[in-house]
């Protein structure tokens, strides 16, 4: 017992460094995981309370800044207020290419008018049946892509970044919302210019945000144009540009084409800008084009930001769990037979 | 000075240098576009000669871990730390003068003059530099970007701290 006592003396130095490091490397390799509770970030009320405080002494230096980004914020709504003669008119094809015999195809932007129409009063009024679609729809126009602003279930969370870091390989954001404000892990986090990140943990008042400008972050995209899926990956390098991937070989690509969210990972609505191709290679020993984005959003001066609820989302979510579930439980027969079939 | 005192000192010491780390020098745009000043490694660095080993380790930790909570880096920040203080008393002891320490040295410029000053702060600081950045990316795949962040940083810190130590350090022995 005393040679125990006398070795764990002799040897504390290596004992305690060793179990330090182990604690340490495994707090570092699993967080990126969401299963951790919000202490060990700066989701944290303490580190929280301190970031806002410091906010709030550092943004006296730059109201001149953040007066003119809200100015062009500004100025970006009301023009969707304003809107000139031919915002209406949109060409209903594309010329997308040629076919063997070197006719041009065209792709057809618009589906059927009477389609259109249904699909359009379905998605401006949740009740069926309701087809007068009122004046001045209450929307905010966020990165492209129009969002309600007022919906009880669904709410936009206007937040402000108090922390933010860009030279990490790993980067993230911290926002002075939180569970009280109806912030959950997983949502969606956009600005003005477009995608910004999501949600990894949320306290009562603070949530941590997986920038967009992180190794693990992929964002489902498509081209604007002529709506080929790819994944938007930050390579890590500069925080304005990141990587389209996957879009085929054989595709055409244009310099300045609008990159936006698919809506396919359920995290971002659809049509949310991300940004536009500055360049592309054709790599030879790669099946996909490398193609290079420049983000919409200035990671550098990002200032306010809207946590953001995709709608169908939960609904989404619960039918693909129960598509791949391997045994679905079993569903209850509640409402089906009192429906009338028609 | 009594174990309270001591106690007391070595609290806002950690509060100092971890409140200026980040309130004020975490803020600073990078130097060149690279470097970071790891201005709180100067808590560690500058503990008293004699601190018990493992007493400085978990110093390290908790310094460490604070600024992981601030940083959202996991435990990144904690296992630099951690190996930056496990390897000072070997540096330490590398760097001995012929007549071994005395009692009241302290890591201090004035007294212990540049050259050791500068080796014991620049072997340590790139040490935990090249750890961190290489942990950090998980990999060696950009070896040369790496290493320009590394040595950048190694010069912004060691600068920041250096000033330090011209600042606040006493230039006379103090006694005790």
């Amino acid at each position: 017992m005393r040679n125990l006592i006398a070795f764990l003396l002799r040897f504390q130095g290596v004992m305690l460094f060793v179990l330090l490091e182990v604690v340490s490397l495994f707090l570092f390799v699993t967080n990126s995981s969401y299963q951790r509770a919000a202490f060990f970030n700066s989701a944290n009320t303490y580190a929280g309370t301190l970031l806002a405080r410091r906010t709030q002494v550092t943004d006296y230096f730059r109201l001149d800044e953040l007066n003119k980004q809200l100015l062009a914020d500004n100025a970006q709504l009301r023009q969707q207020l304003y809107p000139p003669d031919f915002t209406r008119r949109q060409a209903d094809s594309l010329p997308v290419g040629r076919d063997t015999l070197g006719h041009i195809i065209y792709r057809h932007l618009r589906p059927d008018p009477s389609q259109a129409l249904a699909v359009g009063a379905a998605g401006l009024s949740a009740k069926p049946g309701k087809t007068s679609v009122p004046a001045r729809p209450d929307t905010l126009l966020l990165g492209g892509a129009k969002l309600a602003t007022h919906d009880a279930e669904y709410p936009l969370v206007p937040a402000r970044v108090l922390n933010n870091s860009l030279r990490a390989v790993d980067n993230y954001l911290t926002l002075n919302v939180g569970t009280a404000d109806g912030v959950q892990p997983g949502l969606g986090v956009l600005s003005a210019g477009g995608v910004v990140g999501q949600v990894k943990s949320a306290s009562e008042h603070y949530a941590t945000v997986f920038s967009l400008l992180h190794s693990k972050m992929a964002v489902a995209a498509k081209i604007k144009r002529d709506g080929t899926f790819g994944s938007v990956k930050w390579p890590g390098e500069d925080y304005s540009h990141a990587l389209l991937d996957y879009i085929p070989r054989q595709n055409r690509l244009a310099v300045g084409d609008s990159v936006v969210t698919s809506g396919y990972n359920a995290i971002f609505p659809e049509g949310v800008f991300v940004g536009t191709v500055e360049s592309f290679v054709k790599e030879p020993d790669k099946n996909f084009w490398t193609v290079h984005l420049r983000l919409g959003v200035d990671f550098s001066r990002l200032t306010y930001v809207y946590v953001v609820h995709n709608r169908p989302r939960t609904e989404r979510d619960s039918l693909e769990t129960a598509l791949t579930a391997p045994e679905p439980a079993p569903v209850k027969p509640a409402k089906q037979p009192t429906r009338p079939r028609r | 000075m009594s174990v309270l005192g001591v106690l007391v000192r070595q609290l806002l010491r950690f509060g100092l240098y971890a409140g200026m780390q980040v309130l004020i020098v975490g803020q600073l745009p990078p130097l060149f576009g690279l470097g970071w000043c790891f201005f709180y490694l100067g808590f560690v660095l500058f503990l008293p000669l004699s601190t018990p080993i493992s007493l400085q380790l978990l110093l390290g930790f908790g310094m460490g871990l604070a600024m992981d909570i601030s940083y959202d880096t996991g435990g990144l920040h904690a296992a630099a730390a951690v190996l930056l203080a496990y390897l000072r008393p070997w540096v330490l002891r590398l760097l001995t003068p012929r007549d071994g320490y005395d009692a009241q040295d302290t890591v201090n410029v004035h007294q212990m003059g540049w050259q050791w000053f500068l080796v014991y702060l620049l072997l340590l600081v790139s040490l935990h530099h090249v750890v961190y950045f290489f942990l950090e990316l998980g990999s060696f795949q950009h070896p040369l970007r790496t290493l320009g962040r590394v040595g950048v940083s190694i010069l912004f810190t060691s600068t920041a701290l250096l000033i330090v130590q011209l600042l606040f350090f006493p230039v006379r022995r103090s006694r005790s």
